[in-house]
């Protein structure tokens, strides 16, 4: 190992190749003339002119489509429901399902709107434009709903992924307990875009689409490493960012490849942007502590690690008396967002719903009534038996309150190969969320089987995401405000401690909402790209 | 009121069952079906090396009778190469709702063919003639009394069958083509289609040629 590290120097240095760091180089390329540094602790993954072997292996087998596309000594420990170990160029956006719902107007001033939680230090119409810049550049197919209830600048920039057969169906069916639904947003292409497919409903948008028609940040840097303003170090972990005791500045990024020769690194860096997501966005800050700064950087608030945020869920299958065929499209569903805007009267429970089709219970059995094997054409005419009624699949994300104490700590007990300690994430719900835990799902529940009952259906089977393990789309660790006594990063991303240091995305979010967060991680990004880019223009 | 867990998981266990696949992942009652598509289009990656003789006749004592020879013959076919094709412990799709890296199963093969080879033995022992001479019913009996201590509701993913009748039975009943039997429509699922027939109610299966039909 090489005892003095090489040095890069950089306008930009970017932390991090996953969807929100791909959405703000794009932007940035286009909107300032200063270079930027893209590292990436792990390395490309399986290219797309593989992906159709690999999708192949994956439904046959269960194999991940992904090689190498983590490290095996730089994982997260604790309760990390939600989190993927994927650490490869691209994220865990590789693999995504591709569901790209905006977060409602009420999600950014809960405090004002309910007295609960906090507000975000900007609103939904200050996100729109950005919402619709992320919808842009990855490709989403959308269905303008209420506008009451899902308001938005411009159209989506692709028609919505059609509503199939059963989906028709359902949608008649879910109207039936007055809900309005409507094809879920997808970055998925109904029409080809960009040089990519139509989607072919392949079904396999998670984990890999064999197409290219499902957004992946590969093609973003594909693009941009061309256009040779972007430099992608891939195989380079940033294990410590350092900073002037004087200043505060970033002075430099340094860290280690993660190849076999392990060859120490240093980027110096006039900008530094961490977008390493909720768990390592953090765990960077707190690993660099020094000195002047022993809690870590930017955590004058004493909040870096702070307030991680999710959700969690109610899921029930449903038998209802309609002519559904499983299989037409089962990873597209139906959405509403007309449970996200509760009156303010009532006690506190914002939640989505989605709909899908599903084939449970349509299944082949293994044994008949009487215990008796199946097999032959005695299999197949009670298969057709079963096959002949419809399920269908209703999950409500709720809104769960992040407490300070929701919190990722280093872990000394895990360490990688260069010694520093790993993140151990544990989830808790603020007290006011802790209080409505029990009634939120029970009201879930109702809500269920009122839709069940409305459509003349019953209940096959309910469920509800185990709370101890941590929740769905996370986010938090570096949450925004304006005071920097009670967050990490201003309402733009900038660090209140670092004049110089921006964190994007996931990490910087006040809380997570109650529906598929990437979409606002990414737009979340660029409206700090584009406070880095106006800076830029503004210092020449 | 079930309450998930890290092994099964409701997210995953939806996203993966969505994507209606198999291999390990758990047959929890309740999930979305398991469906493979016919074997990856990839070089076997050993001879599985089943008595061709006694796997005939093992399809020919589960499978639908009305898939006719040719469909049944196809159906071994398949479930041969998806058994070459098997690389053992390679690494699972890790997801939602746990962090570490997990790995498929150790080759279950060699013990799908010891079985097969069993129930030569046992049809030897109950009926003095082989497996593959016995009648219907006889061969029927006899993979009922191999298979007695098989529990679950759902016919097991092909990873998950503990025995070689029930995995290419199983094997069978995952593929798009038995699902559109059952259906009675021509779905194809998880096949790459074409968004435009999406909407459509799908045709009858009547309509489609039958490749297994008796010849």
């Amino acid at each position: 190992m090489r005892q003095v590290p090489r040095t890069i120097d950089a306008d930009i240095l970017i932390v991090g190749s996953g969807i929100t760091a791909a959405m703000m180089a794009a932007h940035l390329v286009e909107h300032t003339t200063r270079s930027i540094t893209v590292v990436e602790a792990g390395r490309a993954s399986t290219p797309l002119r593989e992906r159709t072997l690999a999708r192949e292996r994956y439904v046959a087998y269960g194999e991940s489509p992904w090689k190498s596309d983590h490290l095996d000594d730089q994982n997260a420990f604790g309760t990390t429901w939600g989190f993927s170990p994927s650490m490869t160029v691209g994220g865990l956006a590789m693999h995504w399902g591709g569901v790209s719902p905006r977060y409602s107007p009420e999600d950014f001033r809960l405090q004002s709107l309910y007295g609960v939680g906090d507000d975000w230090p900007f609103t939904y119409d200050d996100l729109d434009p950005f919402y619709q810049e992320a919808e842009e550049r990855m490709g989403v197919a959308g269905e303008q709903g209420p506008v009451a209830l899902d308001p938005r600048g411009k159209p989506y920039p692709m028609p919505p992924l059609p509503i199939n057969y059963n989906l028709a169906q359902l949608q008649q069916w879910a109207a039936k307990s007055d809900i309005a639904t409507w094809s879920t947003p997808s970055a998925k292409n109904s029409v080809a875009r960009d040089g990519r497919a139509q989607c072919q409903r392949c079904d396999t948008c998670y984990p890999v689409c064999p197409t290219g028609a499902k957004y992946t940040p590969d093609v973003t840097w594909d693009a941009l490493v061309q256009t040779k303003r972007v430099t992608l170090l891939t195989e380079t972990l940033v294990r410590r960012l350092v900073a002037d005791a004087k200043t505060g500045r970033i002075v430099q990024a340094t860290g280690n490849r993660t190849d076999a020769s392990g060859e120490a690194i240093a980027i110096a860096a006039k900008t530094v942007v961490l977008a390493a997501g909720f768990v390592w966005s953090p765990h960077l800050l707190l690993l660099s502590r020094d000195s002047a700064h022993p809690e870590g950087l930017a955590n004058r608030s004493g909040l870096v690690g702070k307030y991680l945020a999710g959700h969690r869920n109610v899921n029930a299958y449903l038998r209802v008396p309609m002519p559904l065929v499983p299989g037409i499209n089962v990873q597209h569903s139906l959405v509403s967002k007309q449970f996200m805007r509760p009156p303010r009267s009532s006690r506190y429970l914002r939640h989505d719903l989605r709909v899908w089709e599903s084939s449970v219970g349509r299944e082949p059995r293994l044994r008949d009534d009487n215990g008796e094997l199946l097999m032959g054409d005695a299999l197949l005419r009670d298969w057709k038996q079963r096959a002949s009624g419809a399920t269908a699949r209703v999950r409500a994300y709720y809104d769960v309150l992040p407490d300070r104490e929701s919190k990722l700590v280093l872990d000394d007990a895990h360490t990688n190969r260069f010694g520093d300690p790993m993140p151990s994430v544990g989830f808790r719900d603020a007290p006011v969320s802790a209080a409505l835990h029990a009634w939120q799902e029970e009201q879930l529940r109702a809500l269920f089987t009122r839709m069940a009952k409305a459509g003349g259906g019953d209940i096959l089977r309910m469920e509800n995401s185990a709370n101890d393990l941590g929740q769905e789309h996370p986010a938090g660790g570096c949450r925004m405000g304006n005071d920097p006594m009670t967050s990490v990063v201003d309402g733009w991303g900038r660090a209140h401690d670092h004049e110089n240091l921006w964190v994007a995305g996931a990490p910087a979010q006040v809380s997570a909402s109650c529906c598929n967060g990437t979409l606002t991680f990414a737009a979340v990004g660029l409206r700090t790209a584009s406070a880095i880019a106006r800076e830029g223009a503004s210092a020449t | 009121m079930s309450r998930t867990t890290p092994s099964g998981a409701n997210r995953r266990e939806f996203l993966i069952s969505a994507t209606v696949l198999v291999a390990a992942a758990a047959c929890t009652p309740g999930t979305d079906a398991t469906i493979v598509t016919d074997s990856p289009r990839t070089q076997p990656l050993r001879d599985a090396d089943f008595n061709p003789v006694q796997l005939s006749a093992l399809a020919d004592t589960v499978l639908p009778a009305s898939l006719g020879t040719a469909g049944q013959r196809a159906a071994v076919t398949a479930f041969v190469a998806w058994c070459d094709g098997y690389e053992p412990v390679a690494e699972e799709m890790h997801g939602y709702g746990y962090a570490d890296v997990r790995y498929l199963p150790a080759d279950p093969v060699p013990a799908w063919r010891a079985q097969l080879d069993a129930l030569d033995r046992l049809s030897q022992r109950v009926h003095h003639a082989p497996f593959a001479s016995r009648s219907l019913a006889e061969r029927q009996a006899l993979v009922a009394q191999a298979t007695r201590s098989v529990r679950g509701e759902r016919l097991p993913s092909p990873l998950a069958a503990n025995h070689v009748a029930i995995a290419l039975l199983s094997h069978w009943a995952s593929t798009p083509r038995a699902w559109d039997l059952a259906l009675g429509v021509q779905v194809a699922p998880m096949t790459c289609r074409t968004l435009d027939g999406a909407t459509k109610k799908p045709l009858p299966i009547a309509t489609m040629p039958d490749p297994g039909a008796r010849t």
